[in-house]
């Protein structure tokens, strides 16, 4: 078990996070750039001293600012950290890097089982110059599983590699927290990592927690206005006391009352996305951006499209609720009338 | 497990960093040997020739030793009794100095390059000092710190020791006079490790310790090498502090000197060719040895 509870004074702001991860479960630390992510994970490998916090790991405290203070220096702390820059000792062969841990002094079966398992078998004579940067990835991880760490942290590690080698990566390193039931926490920008990783997802902004959860429900139900934004809805179309949050990807095209809002709005602008199309809506005062199958009709069209079952936000930013049948009904009505 | 992904990755195909692609890094054809220097336009040869000539130029004064020996003085130079015991206090008194430096400057350079010490500036203005001071001027200065009326050289006598005219003085001035060129060369070469690597290294278990002989000293080790080259070259040449408080014993660039006004030009000459042939091998296994530690990082 994971416990952290730390406060860590940045230039502009203070960091104040709670996280518990379980042996085994996976956490992702979700954020805009400069949110206080990383420095959350460098106070609990030690590489920081927090202000105020209390840090257990396995039993074991590793900070403590309360008395008895405590400070275990890094490298007692066999917390294996993961950064975008993999680090690999350039002087050395790969399997050097390997078994660099004082703590990795593994017989040539386990040593040869994991660098299959990474798919970095070829490659134990190599030089680090010699790899591209998956490869690298591969090695620096298979270092931190060799050196049998009570912890993972992994810092923003797939920027930079492409999608498919990221999925890959990503369910390599799930997997393997779940085999040897270490705690992870995965730090990253993109959501969509965030979730293909995590069991369970915190939203960091500007040092503050804004939402822990399951990683649908976060992006489903965002607890706050800030956290629907960083979590990507693009439209916030008012509604009575309240605002509807329009996520572009939760937006069907036609009414459909009994699902969710419907909006009525004037085409602006669309564009091709992916594999179908991105629309700009005016619906009122308020600009809507969604995602839809087929291409809608040319600017200055009206078009209705449905949004699937939203979020409500109140005044102050803060969830209000998803909207009951007849409450829908009655909001759709004051949309319409917009 | 399937790695399909990067089967082109795992063949050992895409290769990252240190050599950039394209026309500064050919191979083939019009390669000069051991080099990587393509003549392909006016300018090309123009820059090579011109570095040819500056070469040239640099070795003019060896050109013009070489020119000026004669089999003869140099024999008879050589043959001389005691003729080559200045080589040995040289050679002795280099190697004790580069110990020394290695041992004790090691460190400051690290922490200057790491940022550890307070008031940076300061103490790199204390370097910058010794290293601005002409050798005459230091060995003066080295009269009045460690001669024989001072503390320091009280202290000295009453442990039966002397820092004038001694080997202690030797190493003492050649100390001064390398100190800095290998303080400033070992603080880039520290400032070329990354902090990173060394925070990695603690993150896996080791001590700082243990970090800085298994990261930072092979990591430095090249540019380390090569400041202490530069260092043993001025140690070996050091003639400015040592004629100050270390006449005797007298080491080669002393024995040039007194040659010269004792018996003349010719009879000098050789020892120049001395103090070249014995100080080269070092400074060069350097650059031998630096450029196959780079090699084998690159794979």
């Amino acid at each position: 078990m994971l416990d952290a509870d730390v406060e860590v004074d940045r230039r502009e702001f203070t960091v104040r996070a709670a996280l518990q991860v379980a042996p085994g479960e996976r956490l992702a630390l979700f954020g805009p750039s400069g949110a206080g992510k990383t420095t959350l994970l460098e106070v609990i490998a030690g590489l920081v001293l927090p202000r105020r916090g209390h840090i257990e790991l396995g039993g074991q405290v590793l900070t403590s600012t309360a008395p008895p203070v405590r400070a275990v220096p890094p490298w007692q702390r066999r917390v294996g950290l993961l950064r975008q820059d993999p680090g690999l000792f350039p002087h050395l062969s790969v399997r050097d890097n390997l078994c660099y841990a004082p703590s990795a002094s593994p017989s040539e079966a386990e040593l040869s089982s994991l660098a299959s398992l990474l798919g970095i078998d070829s490659l134990l004579a190599a030089m680090p110059a010699r790899l591209s940067g998956g490869q690298a990835h591969r090695v620096a991880l298979g270092r931190l599983l060799l050196a049998h760490c009570d912890t993972l942290l992994l810092d923003e590690p797939y920027t930079g590699l492409d999608a498919s080698l990221r999925r890959t990566l990503t369910h390599l390193v799930a997997s393997l927290v779940a085999e040897r039931s270490v705690p992870a926490i995965l730090v990253t920008h993109e959501l969509i990592d965030a979730q293909a990783f995590a069991d369970r997802l915190a939203v960091l902004d500007r040092g503050d927690l804004l939402q822990v959860g399951a990683p649908d429900e976060v992006v489903l139900r965002p607890a706050s206005r800030r956290v629907a934004e960083l979590v990507g809805y693009l439209g916030f179309i008012p509604s009575g006391q309240t605002v509807a949050g329009v996520h572009p990807e939760r937006v069907i095209p036609g009414a459909f009352g009994d699902r969710g809002l419907v909006l009525s709005g004037v085409v602006r602008a669309c564009r091709p996305a992916g594999a179908g199309w991105e629309a700009d809506l005016s619906v009122g005062d308020a600009a809507v951006t969604c995602r839809l199958p087929d291409k809608p009709p040319a600017s200055g069209g009206e078009f209705a499209v449905t949004v699937l079952d939203p979020p409500y936000f109140g005044s102050d930013g803060s969830a209000v609720g998803s909207a009951s049948a007849k409450d829908g009904e009655a909001r759709t009505e004051q949309v319409r009338r917009l | 497990m399937s790695w399909a992904a990067s089967p082109a990755a795992a063949a050992g195909g895409a290769v990252r960093g240190d050599e950039p692609p394209g026309p500064r890094r050919p191979t083939g054809r019009g390669r000069f040997a051991g080099g990587s220097l393509r003549v392909r336009s006016v300018s090309a040869f123009v820059s090579v020739a011109g570095t040819g000539i500056i070469w040239v130029a640099l070795l003019g004064p060896v050109i013009a030793l070489l020119g000026h020996l004669s089999w003869h003085a140099i024999t008879t130079s050589l043959t001389a009794p005691g003729a080559l015991d200045p080589l040995v206090i040289s050679v002795e008194s280099g190697l004790v100095t580069l110990a020394v430096l290695f041992g004790v400057c090691t460190p400051l350079a690290w922490m200057l390059a790491r940022g550890k010490l307070p008031f940076p500036r300061v103490w790199e203005t204390g370097v910058l000092c010794s290293l601005l001071l002409p050798p005459l001027v230091i060995g003066l200065l080295l009269v009045f710190m460690v001669g024989p009326y001072t503390p320091i050289g009280s202290l000295l006598a009453d442990l039966h020791q002397s820092a004038t005219n001694t080997f202690l003085a030797l190493v003492i001035a050649e100390v001064y006079e390398s100190a800095p060129y290998y303080i400033l060369g070992a603080q880039s070469a520290f400032a070329s490790v990354e902090p990173r690597l060394e925070q990695q290294a603690g993150l896996l278990g080791d001590r700082p310790r243990r970090v800085f002989r298994r990261v930072t000293l092979p990591l430095a080790a090249p540019g380390l090498a090569m400041s202490l080259s530069i260092a043993w070259a001025r140690a070996m040449g050091a003639f400015g502090a040592v004629i100050i408080i270390a006449y005797n014993p007298m080491g080669i660039p002393l024995q040039i000197y007194t040659t010269l006004q004792e018996t003349g030009l010719a009879s000098a000459l050789p020892y120049a060719l001395v103090l070249l042939v014995v100080a080269l091998p070092l400074p060069l296994a350097a650059y031998i040895w630096s450029a196959r530690a780079g090699r084998r990082r690159r794979g």
